[in-house]
Parts: structure tokens; C-alpha cells; sequence
């Protein structure tokens, strides 16, 4: 993981459109935005507003029509498809709203998929690695169930569990507690900042103040522009109540 | 990703779904099953027919009327069905490189003893038959030159006949009704079996003298000789004796088409059989290999469903770190895995049913044994690989192709 408070992501002027049939959907208005290493960032909008398509983007899992994007300075607009595969296998990863775990599949072989793809990783290594990750999120005694005997809070967690199996920089969220109850989200949203207190930088899509309040910073966006960029308030209060209370 | 891995992960797509992946391979199965069975079966054949050549010996030589020999259909139906004369015969005895020369007529016709009756194979030949054609007796004797100059009405006939006519007792000194004649039954072969693929156990066989009187004709279907020494010169002299006589004129070319006989060794007329044999094997293996292609449209059909039914899969495995090319190998393996285990399992029947028909068509025809032809099998894997990774293509790069984004949010 690189240092703590240097530029990880770095967007100028982004701007996104969906082509269909020759019409022209624009999604992202000219998207100016830097994120450190090791920050807990929410993107939060309302539904259609852009903010996944945002998050996709940063993510490596779609391309961008104009502007830049920086990652570790590295210009992304160079990378070709290989060396995109290559930071999604070895440097970020993703939790999603609808689990996308591989049915039919036991939760240990689904927390083992990044790792097939991991050029660097052992395959010794792999069985102690996901069993590792799978006991972070509390899932040891589930190891070899399927994922469908699963509830939706377990589901999540083993999708929390296979983004952190290859230990990247940033893990993107994208509405990991939609579809869940309230009690199975909080639990989802501790171990998300747990992995943030592990170093991992953050980047949190969703549309619930609540769980945007987990950051420490919120971006709000709305019609496909930033509209605000601020401090989380239930975060910036939490860490002066800890400041006096030293 | 590393091969074994690529391997697992396909041995998983395929198992995952066992009831369609068995119904995918259907095709396939049907197809290889067919070209090991009939190659097989054409393996089978071929140990027949090179028996036949054991039975008469490389030396063994026949003479037809027409040019087209017995290919030509029956004695009669062929052009030129009279072009070999009884004088011919008898001029041939001249030759010095040929001996043992056993002219025949056929004698189409009912046998009946008492009530039974039945349809024999029935020649007329001379002694010399016997001689050619290794026949023996087990009861009684073979006609002999006393019997021909007499052109007694004396009969040899095959074990089945004795079966049919006699009920398996002794037929010695019986008398057959045979063409408004009584023929007194002097010998029974020894059963010899099948013998390009006919019944050879099913025949009569009666003074050559006699059957001439019976159908008062000067002509003869079909002689059997032999050569003195190499059966090349033989056939030389023969068909150059024969030219002579009928003032036959041969092309340049050297072709026999002019001629209006026919000479083939023993050895010869394996070869035409042996090749009408492989013509049908690879005709029926032809065929065969038509149901491989549609097992093949079949494979590629269910692996675009499969492409369809797992885009979500296939989008998570993209946003996860793998390459076009890893996607591009995993549906490959797959498809290819389908083909290679219903290639298998077709292999596995096609030797089952051989081995089954084997066991069948050896109680006929008794030189008929169990074969296996390797290389078919080989090629058949090969082919049923090849098949699945050529239809496999086509869906395997669709996955490949798709953006993980577009994958994800397929619904």
C-alpha cells in the first residue's frame, strides 16, 4: 500500500456519455476530484444522479469520454486492457450492492476467485490468505457452504471478504448496504471501517446520509456534477469528542 | 492465471450443469460412436475378406464372360454372358502355365427331398472344382473323370442342405429332385462358412457333363484355374490366349476394356472387395462425421447460452483481474471439454456396439472378428477436440469481448 496522504486519484474535467443508436446520454459534467491514500470517501447522490458511474470509472471497469484520470500519476487514458486487468487484479476492488457472488460456488471458492487472477500470489498462499480474510469478516464456521445457503448480511460480507483477499489500496463500494436490513448493514458498514482503519483507502457510493456519515469525507453530486465536497459531520464530531477525551 | 487453474475452472462450468452438458455431447457422442464403429466394423470386414485369400490359396485364378466380371450382376444380366465357350475351355488346356482349369454352369433351381425343399447354390463343374476351392468331404466321396464321362446324375452337396433336405441324417445314396431329374447324393462337404460372403455351405454341386446335357448349351459362367507357377503370367497368357481367339484388338493404353472375358486372381478379387468394403466404411464414416458438425453447432448454440446465462459471472471475473484472454481460454477449455468427454464416451459405445455386432455376425460368418482400428479412434479424439475448439471460437471471444461494466449490469 503507498503512504498515507499522497495522491492516489487525481480526475480533471472527466466527463462521461453513454452512445446509443447515435444519441448522445451524457452522465458526468466536467468531474474535478483528488483522493489520498488511505481516506474514507463517500460519493453520494441521489438515484441517476451519476455517482456509480463515477465510482465505475475510478474503478477501472469503465472508460471515460473526456478529461483526465490520474492513478498514482499514472495517466489511465495510456493503460491498454491488459494493464487495466492488472490493477483490478492487484490494486483495487470492489463490493457490490448485488453481492455478485458466483452461484452454485462455496463462500472459500468465491473468496479464492481474485486470487486465480493475481499474478503474483502463490497459489500456496491462497488457501491461508482466504481463509484469513474470510475470518475477518467472521465467516470461518460458513467456509464451505454455498453462497444461496447464505442471508443477504453474510452474502455481503463474503463479498467484503474477497475484495480484501488480495489486500489492494482501494476498495470501492458501490451501495453495500442496498439491499440489506438495517442490523446486517450495520454490521456490514463496521467491517468496511474496519478495513479502513487497516489502511485501506475507501471510496463509498451510496445514497443513505446514514451510511455516507461512515467517511470522512462526502461528495455530494447531483446531475452528473459535484455539487459539494465536505467533511463527514458525525465523523469530524467523533474525532473531537476523542481529541478531549485525550 | 495459471493452466491448472483454467482447468479446474472449466471442469467446473461443465460439471456444474450435468444434465445439459450430457444432452450438449449427444451429438458428438453419436458422431465419434459412429466412426469407431463403422471403421471398426470396416476393420472386421477386411480380416474376412484376406481370409478368403487363405481359403483358395494366392494361386487360385477365375475367368469370367463380359469385362465386367461378377461386378456385372448376375450371369445372364451381364453383356457378353456367352463370350466363353466350351471350346474356349478346351482350347485353354493348351496353356502350359495354367492348370486345374474347372469351367462352370450355373444352375439356378429348387432341390426337394420328400416334402422338404429349399433353394441350393447349384453348379455343374469338374473335379478340378474341388481342387481349386480346397473342398473336401466328411461322408462319401467327391465326384470324379468317371462320373463326368458318364455325366451321371450324381450330386456333392453342403452341410446345409443335408440340414434342410435330410434334417441333419445321412443323405448318402438319397436321391435329390433336381431340374426334373433324380440325383443320388454321393458326398457331403466339409462346411466351410462364408466365402465372399456367400453361403458356401449352402451349395450342390453335380458332373459338369451332366449339367451341360441339362441346359444344352455350349457356353459357361464362370471358370476356376490355376497357375503353374507366378499367377502375373498366368493371367498374361490367358487373357492374350483368349484375345487371340476372339480377334480382340487391346487399346494402346493397354486397358482390358476391348476384352470380353474377365481373368482375376484370388488375390485380385479380395483387392475389389476389400476397396468396395473401404469405399462403404468411409462413406458410412462420412456420414458420421456430418453428425459430428451438427454436435459441433450444437456445442457452440449451448455455449452462447452459457455466455448469455453467466455475463454477469463473466463481468465479476473481469472486475476481478482477468484478461480477455484468460475468459477467452476458460470458455475454449470448456467447449472443448465437452467435446473431448462426449468423444470419450463415443469412443467407449462405438467399441461396445462393435464388439456387440462382432459377436452377432461371427456366428455367420465365422472369420468375422472383433477389431479395433486405432488410428479412427485417434482421429475421432481429434476430431471431436478440434470440433469443440472450431465452435467453441465464436462464444468464447463474445465473453471474451464484453466490457466487465456491460457484464455486470447485464440482467
Amino acid at each position: 500500500m503507498s503512504s498515507k496522504g499522497s495522491s492516489l486519484i487525481e480526475a480533471k474535467k472527466l466527463c462521461k456519455s453513454y452512445f446509443n443508436e447515435g444519441l448522445e446520454t451524457p452522465v458526468l459534467f466536467d468531474i474535478d476530484l483528488t483522493i489520498n491514500s488511505g481516506e474514507f470517501v463517500a460519493i453520494m447522490g441521489p438515484s441517476g444522479s451519476g455517482k456509480s458511474t463515477l465510482m465505475h470509472i475510478l474503478g477501472f471497469l469503465d472508460h471515460f469520454t473526456s478529461g483526465s484520470y490520474l492513478f498514482h500519476d499514472e495517466p489511465v487514458l495510456r493503460m491498454n486492457d491488459d494493464d487495466l486487468a492488472k490493477i483490478r487484479a492487484t490494486r483495487v476492488s470492489f463490493v457490490f450492492q448485488a453481492f455478485n457472488l458466483l452461484p452454485r460456488t462455496s463462500v472459500l471458492e468465491n473468496v479464492l476467485l481474485p486470487l486465480l487472477y493475481h499474478p503474483t500470489i502463490a497459489a500456496s498462499e491462497r488457501m491461508d490468505r482466504a481463509m484469513k480474510a474470510i475470518a475477518t469478516v467472521g465467516l470461518t464456521d460458513r467456509a464451505k457452504y454455498l453462497s444461496n445457503q447464505l442471508s443477504g448480511g453474510q452474502k455481503q460480507r463474503v463479498a467484503i471478504a474477497r475484495a480484501l483477499v488480495t489486500e489492494p489500496e482501494v476498495i470501492f463500494a458501490d451501495e453495500p448496504t442496498g439491499n440489506l436490513d438495517s442490523v446486517s448493514g450495520r454490521q456490514v458498514m463496521e467491517a468496511v471501517q474496519q478495513l479502513h482503519e487497516h489502511g485501506h483507502t475507501i471510496i463509498l457510493v451510496t445514497h443513505e446520509r446514514t451510511t455516507a456519515e461512515h467517511a470522512e469525507r462526502i461528495i455530494h453530486i447531483r446531475d452528473g456534477r459535484i455539487q459539494e465536497d465536505t467533511k463527514s459531520f458525525k465523523r469530524r464530531l467523533a474525532k473531537e469528542a476523542s481529541t478531549l477525551a485525550k | 492465471m495459471h493452466v491448472q487453474d483454467l482447468f479446474k475452472t472449466a471442469t467446473t462450468g461443465v460439471t456444474v450443469n450435468k444434465g445439459r452438458s450430457l444432452l450438449t455431447m449427444l451429438g458428438i457422442i453419436i458422431g465419434v460412436g459412429s466412426v469407431v464403429l463403422m471403421t471398426g466394423v470396416g476393420k472386421s470386414m477386411e480380416g474376412v475378406i484376406l481370409g478368403q485369400i487363405s481359403i483358395l490359396g494366392p494361386k487360385s485364378m477365375a475367368l469370367w464372360p463380359g469385362n465386367q466380371g461378377p461386378e456385372g450382376g448376375p450371369s445372364t444380366a451381364r453383356s457378353d454372358f456367352d463370350a466363353l465357350s466350351i471350346d474356349d475351355i478346351e482350347a485353354l488346356r493348351s496353356l502350359t502355365t495354367i492348370t486345374s482349369i474347372a469351367p462352370i454352369i450355373q444352375m439356378p433351381g429348387a432341390a426337394r427331398y420328400g416334402r422338404e425343399e429349399m433353394t441350393p447354390s447349384t453348379v455343374g463343374s469338374t473335379p478340378e472344382f474341388y481342387q481349386n476351392q480346397t473342398l473336401e468331404v466328411t461322408a462319401g466321396r467327391l465326384h470324379d473323370q468317371s462320373d463326368e464321362e458318364a455325366a451321371r446324375a450324381v450330386v456333392v452337396i453342403g452341410s446345409d442342405v443335408v440340414e434342410e433336405l435330410f434334417f441333419g441324417g445321412n443323405p448318402i445314396g438319397k436321391r435329390i429332385d433336381f431340374g426334373d431329374r433324380k440325383f443320388t447324393v454321393i458326398g457331403v462337404l466339409k462346411p466351410v462358412g462364408t466365402q465372399f460372403f456367400q453361403n458356401a455351405d449352402n451349395r450342390m454341386i453335380i458332373p459338369f457333363n451332366t449339367a451341360q446335357a441339362l441346359k444344352r448349351r455350349n457356353y459357361i459362367d464362370m471358370v476356376t484355374f490355376q497357375a503353374v507357377d507366378d499367377f502375373v503370367v498366368a493371367q498374361r497368357d490367358v487373357e492374350s490366349f483368349l484375345r487371340q481367339r476372339h480377334g480382340i484388338i487391346p487399346p494402346a493404353d493397354g486397358s482390358t476394356e476391348n476384352d470380353d472375358f474377365l481373368v482375376r486372381t484370388a488375390e485380385q478379387a479380395a483387392d475389389t472387395l476389400s476397396t468396395v468394403s473401404m469405399g462403404l466404411t468411409v462413406f458410412i464414416t462420412m456420414i458420421a462425421a456430418v453428425s459430428l458438425v451438427v454436435g459441433g453447432i450444437g456445442i457452440m448454440n449451448i455455449m452462447l447460452v452459457a455466455v448469455t446465462e453467466r455475463t454477469r459471472e463473466i463481468g465479476l471475473r473481469k472486475a476481478v483481474g482477468a484478461r480477455k484472454r484468460d475468459i477467452l481460454r476458460q470458455f475454449l477449455i470448456e467447449s472443448v471439454y465437452l467435446t473431448l468427454i462426449g468423444g470419450i464416451i463415443g469412443v467407449a459405445g462405438g467399441l461396445f456396439f462393435s464388439y456387440l455386432i462382432a459377436l452377432v455376425v461371427h456366428r455367420v460368418l465365422d472369420r468375422y472378428l472383433f477389431a479395433v482400428n486405432p488410428a479412427s479412434i485417434v482421429m475421432a479424439l481429434f476430431m471431436a477436440a478440434g470440433t469443440g475448439l472450431l465452435f467453441g471460437i465464436y462464444p468464447a471471444k463474445r465473453a471474451a469481448e464484453l466490457s466487465p461494466m456491460e457484464a455486470l449490469r447485464y440482467e
